[in-house]
């Protein structure tokens, strides 16, 4: 009888210890508590597919949140948390890495395309605004000599303003 | 093109190079898909950001209670198995590490050691120990430290450390005997 509740007693002082080591490893205010959740949500589970560890469950999440939560304790921030586990893991353990280095190119690449591509079509477009607006069928007609091959070829093909004016034989043949 | 005449103009003096601009650009980025698309780099299983690093040091319990360090092992080759007995990977690799555990030497000679990875039962591990007859410590790390300090992602997953404590490379999934001796050969070990 005594022996068991020496036992009950054990077991309590060790429940006790327990919950007095659980508390002294996370003594974390509200703002720390909303800070860890707020880096962690951005850590990748390394053995599973796109979770971070704040949703998955196994042992080396909670291993990590828990890394994570005494790194904030210490003081550390965001940008240290990343680093350290970026260090053993490589860029692939956050869900969204840091716009900076290499990345910036995958970020860059596709605004500097549209931006590119974009002043490609303005000024292909200025181009052909230019081209077309200073009426270039009398100046061409007023440039070159006539040319009755050329004028054939050009009513042949009905692209002539004088083909337009004069229907002629394209338009009069059915 | 509604107008013939525009190009055929003298205002436009006939670029020939930018008729192979479209052509060269297309080209490039079906070289560029086309390369990334072969080239293995992001599947390989081995790499990593700590390769040319210190190796994470390490103190741990073995599974027979005796406690060793990365430290102890300094000045000699090491190679770190990270392995469950829950990893049927792992099992089949376990005959390459039972070959290489017969190589181990005192001294400078090459060492193997074992850390376990979110193993489930002790004894699990105790028999996988014993049906592949290794002969080298194995570890137990207890809160994952070791496992998270050398980003194991998965197991197996092996680290190839040379005699000056660097990690020279690293291997995840089940090694071959190929694989596994690329990095021997990186520590300076004659392969299996």
């Amino acid at each position: 009888m005594g022996g068991r509740r020496w036992d009950v007693g054990r077991a309590l002082a060790l429940a006790f210890a327990l919950g007095a080591s659980a508390l002294a490893a996370a003594p974390l205010t509200p703002q720390q508590e909303a800070q860890v959740r707020q880096i962690a949500v951005n850590i990748r589970c390394p053995i599973c597919t796109g979770v971070p560890i704040t949703e998955s469950t196994n042992d080396i999440s909670r291993e990590m949140l828990r890394d994570v939560r005494e790194q904030v304790a210490a003081g550390r921030s965001a940008r240290d948390v990343y680093a350290y586990f970026s260090a053993r893991y490589g860029n692939f353990v956050l869900l969204d890495p840091p716009k900076e280095g290499s990345n910036l190119l995958l970020w860059g690449a596709p605004l500097a395309a549209l931006g590119g591509g974009g002043a490609v079509l303005w000024l292909f477009l200025r181009r052909r605004q230019n081209a077309a607006a200073p009426a270039p069928l009398t100046e061409a007609a007023a440039d070159e000599p006539f040319d009755p091959f050329l004028a054939q070829v050009r009513r042949d093909l009905g692209q002539s303003s004088t083909d337009r004016s004069n229907p002629g034989r394209n338009g009069g043949n059915p | 093109m509604t107008d013939s005449s525009t190009p055929t103009s003298k205002s436009v003096p006939a670029p020939t190079w930018r008729r192979f601009v479209p052509p060269l650009l297309a080209a490039s980025l079906v070289a560029v898909l086309g390369v990334a698309l072969l080239s293995p780099a992001r599947n390989n299983t081995d790499g990593g950001p700590l390769i040319g690093k210190p190796a994470p040091a390490f103190a741990l319990k073995t599974l027979d209670g005796s406690t060793l360090s990365l430290a102890s092992l300094k000045g000699r080759p090491v190679v770190v198995n990270f392995w469950a007995s829950w990893c049927a990977p792992c099992r089949e690799e376990a005959p390459l590490f039972r070959e290489l555990s017969t190589r181990q030497t005192a001294g400078t000679g090459l060492a193997v050691v074992g850390v376990l990875f979110q193993e489930t039962s002790e004894k699990s591990a105790r028999d996988f120990i014993r049906e592949y007859a290794l002969a080298y410590p194995n570890l137990q790390d207890p809160g994952i430290k070791t496992g998270i300090n050398y980003g194991v992602s998965g197991i197996p997953e092996t680290v190839f450390i040379d005699a000056s404590g660097m990690v020279k490379h690293m291997d995840r999934g089940g090694l071959t005997r190929e694989r596994l001796n690329v990095g021997l050969e990186k520590i300076g070990v004659k392969g299996i």
